[in-house]
């Protein structure tokens, strides 16, 4: 089954999302934690996501990394990789790269762990999210960051033969 | 010191390039190029004395300009600053003619255990 080599745990997911957060936006120090309330529902939505894809021995693998937050994080994020004032106000432009390099960079942290070699997507991003219909849900996990909640979650898409 | 920093996100080119600084390379002159392509046309235009780059960019890929690079009779010392730093990806890069792969989230510190080495 090829969905096997898609296993990545929590504890991973964690691990890849506070080095990025603690090297990228917080000077080191550790402000990413897991969250264990549910997430909220996002009131204005923000998604970026990065695919997979792998030829195996029993057939494709695709798999996404998946990162929803709200559009307040979001600015948060691009200020903070910027390193522009806190609030200052960002370009859509800025934003969409900005947060696209954040799943980039969980997303290609992710595919080190995959059990396959795999050739990473540009990120993109989207108010909405991706259409994930047919797509496995494999694992997620909330993060609480400053005062912003992320959920960063992976995917089994359709083509993947299981 | 002359650097092109490659990678198709502007917001990753300017962590790139304020790390660089962090890690005490502040006097470095420093080009930007935001695709394999670019960054094929800017180094056989400029000679640079190293080549910062992304592995996944679009039109043409870091691994896909330095290949093309090397058959077009350049030596340019290359390395990639990438978020895939997998065992097959270094061999790829290695055996490519890069002298180092930065894995993405990195410190000034990994920047300058990597770079440091290659300056001597």
């Amino acid at each position: 089954m090829t969905s096997t080599a898609a296993t990545v745990d929590r504890d991973q997911i964690l691990t890849i999302t506070q080095d990025v957060f603690a090297a990228m936006l917080d000077s080191g120090e550790q402000l990413a934690f897991e969250r264990f309330e549910p997430a909220p529902e996002f009131t204005e939505p923000l998604a970026a996501w990065v695919d997979m894809h792998a030829i195996t021995d029993f057939g494709p693998l695709s798999v996404r990394a998946l990162v929803n937050t709200d559009m307040a994080a979001g600015r948060d994020i691009t200020t903070g990789l910027l390193m522009l004032p806190e609030g200052e106000d960002v370009t859509r432009e800025d934003l969409v790269d900005a947060f696209g390099e954040i799943a980039n960079v969980v997303g290609g942290n992710v595919k080190s762990l995959l059990d396959a070699t795999a050739k990473l997507s540009l990120p993109q991003v989207d108010d909405n999210g991706p259409d994930s219909s047919g797509a496995q849900f494999l694992q997620d996990l909330a993060i609480n960051w400053r005062n912003h909640v992320l959920v960063v979650s992976l995917w089994l898409l359709p083509n993947t033969q299981n | 010191m002359f650097v092109i920093v490659a990678d198709d996100s502007r917001v990753m080119r300017q962590i790139v390039i304020r790390t660089l600084r962090q890690a005490g390379y502040d006097d470095w002159e420093i080009l930007e190029a935001s695709d394999g392509q670019e960054l094929y046309d800017m180094v056989l235009d400029n000679t640079p004395d190293l080549v910062l780059s992304d592995w996944n960019m679009p039109n043409a890929t870091g691994i896909e300009a330095l290949v093309a690079l090397r058959q077009a009779g350049s030596k340019v010392p290359f390395g990639f600053v990438t978020s895939e730093g997998s065992p097959e990806m270094r061999a790829q890069a290695e055996q490519a003619g890069a002298l180092f792969l930065i894995a993405k989230p990195f410190t000034a510190e990994s920047f300058q255990e990597v770079i440091g080495p290659v300056l001597v």
